[in-house]
């Protein structure tokens, strides 16, 4: 396997890095842009607010991310029914000229955790009417093969509550999707706080992470996307590479031939 | 006719008006998605859809997300 030219094939395109980022919470709009670049990411998502009268057409932000040149990814975020997100990601397509869409349904407003009946609702109107749909979704087995059936070919179950930066609460469910459905491509969607949940992710044989709090919040967030950008890439290579069985016993690494004799026990 | 834009009561002094038309009025920008009582409207349509007494209208617009 060559390891050096892991192409990752998501919907429609072909990328170099499996992180996804998002555009939020970033100290300021430069700090944003470093952040992007300095993560590799080559998919951005963004989202869509009521706009005040009188803007005209500026759009700074929005300019700002077109000039990245980089795969957008809009979101849903906000809708609490079906139809809000099936209006909003319509809206979306117009606007970005994507269809590409990251549905989200919430279902609770304490976890923000995901409607599973909205969510299956929405993705079947959605892909009847030309849509990617990227669900984010609970790490719900039986919601996985829903979406599968529906024709899903991207699900993205949570690692814990979206920014509350606890890691993999569930990496037995997570790690039950990923082996009912190898030919999926499987995101980590929330709930990142850290690189080393990134590579844990990663090393469960995910395909790519979709993170925005744990660089954005980062004490120095530029720093820190470049922390994700090397900790995706140490957790793929891990994953590719298979790592050694666990054992119970020690089982000493340095020859034991040839051990001098006040080494030896009797 | 008063409608609401964005979850802001407007009034009009016409009982005739167009998405196109309102958008004009209002100096919204280009980049900009509309739905009016929560559904679609395509750009292509905002000549041919009326507004109406009591509609609601959206404007949607990019941010940053996540």
């Amino acid at each position: 396997m060559n390891n050096r030219n892991d192409k990752w094939i998501l919907e429609d395109k072909e990328f170099d890095s499996r992180l996804m980022i998002g555009s939020a919470l970033y100290p300021s709009p430069k700090i944003m842009e470093e952040s992007i670049k300095a993560s590799g990411s080559q998919i951005v998502t963004v989202a869509l607010r009521r706009q005040s009268a009188g803007e005209g057409g500026d759009n700074p932000f929005w300019e700002l991310i077109k000039e990245l040149n980089i795969t957008i990814l809009p979101n849903t975020a906000g809708c609490h029914t079906a139809k809000e997100a099936i209006t909003t990601a319509m809206m979306a397509r117009e606007v970005f000229e994507t269809n590409w869409i990251k549905l989200e349904v919430i279902g609770n407003q304490y976890n923000l955790q995901p409607d599973p009946f909205a969510l299956v609702e929405a993705t079947e109107v959605l892909i009847k009417e030309g849509f990617r749909v990227l669900p984010y979704m609970t790490d719900d087995l039986v919601l996985a093969q829903r979406l599968a059936d529906l024709g899903c070919s991207t699900l993205m179950p949570w690692g814990s509550p979206i920014g509350s930066g606890r890691g993999l609460m569930n990496p037995y469910n997570l790690k039950v999707i990923r082996k009912q459905f190898p030919e999926l491509q499987l995101i980590v969607d929330a709930g990142i706080g850290k690189p080393s949940d990134a590579i844990e992710a990663m090393e469960l044989g995910f395909d790519g992470i979709l993170l925005n709090s744990a660089v954005a919040l980062a004490q120095e967030p530029v720093m820190m996307a470049e922390a994700f950008k090397y900790a995706l890439r140490a957790g793929r290579l891990s994953y590719q590479a298979g790592r050694m069985q666990e054992r119970d016993m020690a089982s000493p690494s340095t020859p034991t031939v040839g051990t001098p004799f006040w080494h030896q026990f009797n | 006719m008063i409608i609401s834009i964005n979850g802001e009561l407007k009034k009009f002094e016409t009982d005739t008006l167009t998405v196109q038309k309102l958008l004009e009025t209002m100096q919204f920008g280009k980049g900009i998605a509309v739905a009016l009582n929560e559904t679609f409207i395509m750009r292509t349509k905002y000549n041919e859809t009326n507004i109406n007494d009591g509609d609601r209208l959206d404007i949607l617009s990019p941010v940053q997300g996540g």
